[in-house]
């Protein structure tokens, strides 16, 4: 994990893969929490505990998310307050144009149209940013966006299986987790399990080692997030987190000594947290 | 969603015969889904009618999520449509850019179903942010899916309590565009899909027409009257008035009560 957090720069660009409260890379951001890494400009399609968590240790200069919750547990409590106190600079696409951008980025593209958030709000800050431009489509004369490409220099993703040479399975639903991963210049997973060479069936490959810069094991690590079919998210723990959050800057502070800071690492952190 | 009492002023635990004003919006919700509709569900209220839909009179209708779910089937209450128990008894599992890429954008989806922080007269969402009494703002979960789903849904139910300040004749932020946007209707700024067509709430079904909202329908025991005095933007009524929903059958309040929010974390 230490090497995962030594693949991004002070003030480097990082996306997450997790998803409101599924599959987080809560141990990878623990660490980069301990490490205190900050200027961040964090990415994430849809914000989740994990991006909520690196605002709160006050190491995100600038969001680019599509929107993001914690689902009925409630909001990204400590991103909002960041945003509405001039904390942190944010950038809200819709959560399909994100990942455009990301795919872009991938394929190398020079950008990718899009009919998305044409006619709404979030272009204003969008269009200003520079990233977004209102255009034409050529073929039909019609309004379409351009969408500048998105490389991250870092993308964290928890999976579950993987091998040495960073081949790696993902159960489940993937949401934006491709595009992220092959946007990114380097891209750190992070496995429950990992396995033998040759031992993953290679038509469930999710991720192809040739993407992959780094490998760590952490079993349990997207806790208090769900990892489908392996474990749930802990109830008691988000609405711990949530009430932290919601509570104020105070209490998050307080939160994060108490169950990031304040342990020496994961294994602590899962005994204290998780029994 | 939260605390309303029943229609006949009973209580979460009424007797059969009365309900929720959560559960008569999710029933009148369902009432606006096909049996052939290909759907996109945001999160909150409209998971809980668009079930109910799949229970009911439209066993045939495909459920899909942005997280790259397609034809969800989930058994028990889910936290929201990131939990994974949202996702139980799944046909596929892909990606968000094919859901809301290759789905959506690409105009396979013929109905989305949305919440909603505050809406206008042309079915525009804000997601995203609300001034507060200081004169600042308060920042909420913003757009997820839901731009997408607005732009390029055949057509979009957005599902939301009736409470005035949620009817805006202004948007503090337009987060997805309804039916027109200032003088613009959507075609002309480049939307592909039918954009929002209904506005279901726990008292009220409103049409978004070309000529603006209209009070199609009030939930039994509603007097349009005081629905529309409710209502703070202007509501057009039909000729012959609104038609009324009818109360939700026993066999609806039974699968919401026992199996799609037993908790009722959605309709109490």
């Amino acid at each position: 994990m230490a090497e995962g957090a030594g693949l991004l720069p002070e003030g480097g660009h990082l996306a997450l893969c997790g998803f409101a409260i599924s599959r987080n890379a809560v141990s990878f951001v623990h660490e980069l929490i301990r490490a205190g890494r900050a200027h961040l400009h964090l990415t994430q399609v849809v914000g989740g505990l994990e991006t909520d968590l690196l605002v709160a240790a006050g190491l995100v200069d600038r969001l680019t998310y599509g929107g993001g919750s914690l689902d009925r547990f409630g909001p990204l409590a400590s991103v909002n307050r960041a945003a509405v106190a001039g904390q942190l600079e944010l950038f809200e696409y819709s959560a399909l144009a994100l990942s455009l951008r990301l795919h872009a980025g991938a394929l190398g593209l020079p950008y990718l149209p899009t009919r998305s958030m044409l006619g709404s709000d979030l272009l204003d800050s969008l269009m200003a940013s520079g990233e977004v431009r209102l255009s034409t489509d050529p073929f039909s004369d019609s309004p379409c966006l351009l969408l500048s490409p998105l490389r991250p220099d870092l993308a964290v993703a928890h999976v579950d299986r993987a091998d040495r040479a960073g081949n790696c399975s993902i159960e489940g639903p993937v949401w934006s987790i491709p595009e992220t991963v092959r946007a990114a210049r380097a891209v750190l997973v992070v496995c429950e399990q990992i396995v033998e060479m040759g031992e993953l069936d290679p038509s469930r490959v999710t991720i192809p080692g040739e993407y992959v810069t780094a490998v760590a094991v952490s079993p349990r690590g997207a806790h208090p997030t769900a990892v489908f079919g392996r474990y749930d998210y802990d109830r008691k723990h988000l609405e711990l987190y949530e009430k932290a959050a919601t509570s104020g800057e105070e209490a998050s502070r307080e939160y994060l000594e108490r169950w990031v800071l304040g342990v020496a690492d994961e294994q602590a952190y899962l005994e204290a947290a998780a029994g | 969603m939260n605390g309303h009492t029943g229609l006949t002023g009973a209580s979460s635990e009424a007797a059969a015969g009365s309900w929720t004003r959560g559960e008569m919006m999710a029933v009148a919700g369902s009432h606006q889904v096909r049996d052939d509709d290909v759907v996109v569900v945001g999160l909150g209220l409209p998971q809980v009618a668009a079930l109910l839909a799949r229970h009911t009179h439209a066993a045939g209708v495909s459920l899909l999520l942005e997280a790259g779910i397609f034809g969800t089937a989930p058994r028990e209450p889910a936290m929201g449509v990131a939990d994974p128990r949202m996702w139980a008894g799944a046909t596929a599992f892909g990606s968000l850019l094919e859901v809301l890429g290759a789905m959506l954008h690409g105009g396979r989806v013929t109905l989305g179903m949305l919440g909603a922080l505050e809406v206008d007269r042309w079915g525009s969402i804000n997601t995203t942010q609300i001034p507060t009494a200081g004169g600042g703002i308060r920042r909420f979960n913003g757009s997820g899916g839901g731009n997408d789903v607005s732009s390029h849904a055949g057509r979009t139910v957005i599902i939301m309590a009736h409470e005035p300040r949620k009817f805006a004749s202004q948007l503090d932020f337009v987060t997805s565009a309804g039916r027109k946007v200032g003088d613009k209707d959507r075609a002309e700024l480049g939307l592909s899909g039918g954009g929002p067509s209904e506005i279901v709430t726990d008292r009220a079904v409103i049409s978004l027409g070309a000529e603006g909202p209209v009070l199609a329908a009030v939930h039994t025991g509603e007097d349009p009257e005081l629905v529309a005095r409710d209502t703070p933007i202007p509501l057009l009524m039909p000729s012959g008035g609104p038609v009324v929903t009818p109360p939700p059958t026993e066999r609806e309040l039974s699968l919401i009560r026992s199996e799609l929010d037993p908790l009722g974390w959605y309709t109490r």
